[in-house]
């Protein structure tokens, strides 16, 4: 695997806040890689790191192999797609994209091309003598695009850059990032704090919390493996209840939460002791489904939540007692079941995920 | 008594009610403008066609004060003096404001910036007639800034410093400082951060990055610095008075001498001709201001 970006044991702190904690990871040439995480989890320093704006207070950060060290931002083979773009607001959109490439002394001829095919690229062609203010949210975001990538950075890095665009534009976009990621083959990082959007690009995805990397994985192992409660809490619906595990014998953790037992199959490395269940919302079995499942209890509905493709119930099993939500996709047709209705609830053994708590 | 209450209230009576409240908070600026600019301006434009001959106001109508201003060199020396001076004194108060106000921007700490400030701000403070004689000190033959050059042997001899134009326009450029500082400072504090950045990103050195983003961006401050340190300087008179050594013939200084004559009609037009220039001139800096800001 040739690696564009490598950080290893990189540390930031402002203060006494430590931002970033000792994060290590590689990122394969040409791929899209995604720092997942909540606000404030260390992933736009991460990447503001990367670009040069910061500077780690320990570790090193390698760009094609070469140490980054005392490199400044506008000799660093990166460009950056701002959060909230940062146009120049008195330049038209194709001044803003041949900026960079007038900073470098590029021939001229040469940046009419090349700012031309990079609006086109983009889809701008027709609004290269328009001025930010005339552009709407979704062309300057293209706009701010076609200005770093025009650069032809070995890795082009997005910080939330879709974050101030509304729902339907967003997921449009996101297929169009995907798209021209694909058509120049640059390494793309991204930072965002948006799941659906890692999920959805990425090739790979590093899950953050608290200056941490929790998980780095593919987005499907990700789901369907999370590491910690962290991420199998943060990403996808999930339920997550405290047990006490009781004892871990061939790959299988017996559990009980009140006076609710059941089994975790696929465990791992786990003790007996006090840890939490994971147990995503879709894997939850009701009525019917539930009666060929491994796990299976009685419980009272308590709230239906309908969302039209799919239907949330809220359930309370009765040992326990505890409280689980379970989504079923909505096929059309069929009843919903009422509220305080009894119902069998169940499911797969290894669908759940068990995990230790930590100590102290 | 619902029905009273949801008819429509009249058209007429709306767009009264929307104008009332603006026009009695204007009231009181309203009369004392009427009062205290408009009825002397009246007046004066009265008197600037009377005649004064001999020592004597006639009051015969003449447009002879507005031919002399406009075809007599010794009137046009003393207009091409005055835009001159204003024009000198907006320069340099520009040269040495922008520099003072990026260094403002730059600094980061709160402390300092506020120390500089107030630094800044000082020379209002100080009365007009006591910061004259403290520039007629420093800039005399005998005075710190001669003797200085002197041992450093720069010159050999004492130069005119003070009595000229050019100890007026220092004097003048160090009042209107904060004028011109403060605009450029507000329009450079008011760059996202985030543009710099970019630039940078974008491969832009220091120097590019301000040549094409933060001094485009700072024009507005600097337009509006310009505004108020060339009018500011137009109508100065005090400093040319005491500074110019009667070789800074001014305007002001000009309507001064001839009040003083009691040649009103001279008087009279010669504020009427800084007026307009000083119109001309906002009229002018505006328009800049409109293409400076980022549309």
């Amino acid at each position: 695997m040739d690696v564009d970006v490598e950080l290893v044991g990189v540390t930031k702190a402002f203060g006494d806040f430590v931002a970033v904690d000792n994060i290590s990871f590689a990122v394969a040439k040409g791929s899209f890689f995604s720092l997942l995480g909540p606000s404030g989890c260390g992933k736009s320093t991460t990447l503001r790191m990367t670009s040069g704006f910061e500077h780690p207070d320990r570790g090193e950060l390698r760009i094609a192999g070469e140490d980054m060290a005392g490199v400044p931002p506008y000799r660093r083979p990166t460009n950056l797609v701002f959060q909230r773009w940062a146009l120049f607001p008195h330049m038209t959109a194709a001044e803003n994209v041949a900026f960079g490439l007038e900073a470098e002394r590029v021939p001229r001829a040469q940046i009419r091309t090349r700012v031309g095919d990079a609006l086109a690229l983009v889809g701008l062609g027709e609004f290269a003598q328009r001025k930010p203010s005339q552009l709407s949210g979704g062309q300057m975001q293209r706009v701010a695009l076609a200005r770093a990538l025009v650069k032809r950075p070995k890795v082009l890095l997005l910080d939330e850059p879709l974050g101030a665009l509304d729902l339907k534009l967003r997921t449009q976009m996101q297929l169009e990032l995907k798209r021209i990621q694909r058509e120049v083959g640059t390494t793309f990082i991204y930072v965002t704090h948006d799941q659906g959007e890692a999920m959805t690009m990425s090739d790979r995805i590093a899950v953050m919390n608290k200056g941490r990397i929790e998980q780095i994985d593919t987005p499907q192992a990700i789901y369907d493996r999370p590491a910690t409660r962290f991420v199998a809490g943060f990403i996808g619906n999930t339920n997550i209840a405290p047990v006490t595990i009781e004892a871990v014998e061939g790959g299988k953790g017996r559990v009980r939460c009140g006076a609710l037992r059941f089994v975790v199959a696929n465990v791992g490395a786990i003790r007996a002791g006090p840890g939490h269940v994971a147990l995503r919302y879709e894997r939850v079995r009701l009525g019917a489904a539930a009666t060929s499942m491994p796990v299976r209890h009685e419980a009272e509905v308590r709230d239906v939540i309908f969302a039209g493709s799919v239907v949330q119930y809220v359930v309370i099993l009765r040992e326990g007692p505890l409280e689980l939500i379970a989504e079923q996709s909505h096929e059309g047709g069929e009843p919903l079941l009422a509220r305080g209705a009894r119902v069998a609830v169940g499911w797969d053994a290894a669908a759940a995920r068990l995990f230790q708590d930590e100590e102290g | 008594m619902s029905a009273t209450l949801s008819a429509p209230v009249p058209a007429a009576r709306r767009i009264r009610r929307r104008w009332l409240s603006p026009l009695l908070l204007l009231l009181p600026t309203l009369l004392v403008m009427a009062y205290a600019f408009i009825a002397p301006l009246a007046t004066f434009f009265e008197y600037s066609f009377y005649r004064f001959r001999r020592g004597r106001l006639e009051q015969v109508f003449t447009l002879d004060t507005y031919s002399r201003f406009l075809f007599d060199d010794y009137y046009h020396l003393i207009i091409y003096d005055t835009l001159r001076m204003a024009a000198l004194v907006t320069v340099l108060s520009l040269v040495i404001g922008y520099p003072l106000a990026y260094a403002l921007h730059r600094i980061t700490r709160p402390s300092i910036q506020r120390f500089l400030g107030l630094l800044i701000f000082t020379p209002i403070l100080v009365s007009v007639v006591v910061r004259s004689y403290g520039w007629i000190i420093l800039l005399s033959d005998q005075g710190p800034v001669n003797w200085l050059l002197l041992r450093l042997g720069i010159i050999a001899e004492p130069v005119a410093l003070v009595f000229n134009l050019f100890g007026v326009v220092i004097s003048l450029t160090h009042v209107f400082l904060p004028f011109v500082v403060f605009p450029i400072f507000t329009s450079l504090q008011r760059i996202e951060p985030e543009l710099k950045e970019a630039a940078e990103d974008l491969g832009a050195g220091w120097w590019t990055t301000f040549r094409r983003v933060t001094f485009p961006l700072s024009l507005p401050g600097v337009v509006a610095g310009a505004q108020i340190s060339f009018t500011l300087a137009l109508g100065a008179f005090v400093t040319p008075a005491m500074l110019g050594g009667g070789r800074v013939f001014v305007l002001p200084l000009q309507v001064y001498n001839a009040t003083s004559e009691i040649n009103w009609p001279v008087a009279a037009v010669g504020g009427m001709v800084l007026l307009i220039i000083s119109t001309i001139a906002v009229a002018g800096f505006n328009r800049a201001l409109k293409y400076s800001e980022v549309r």
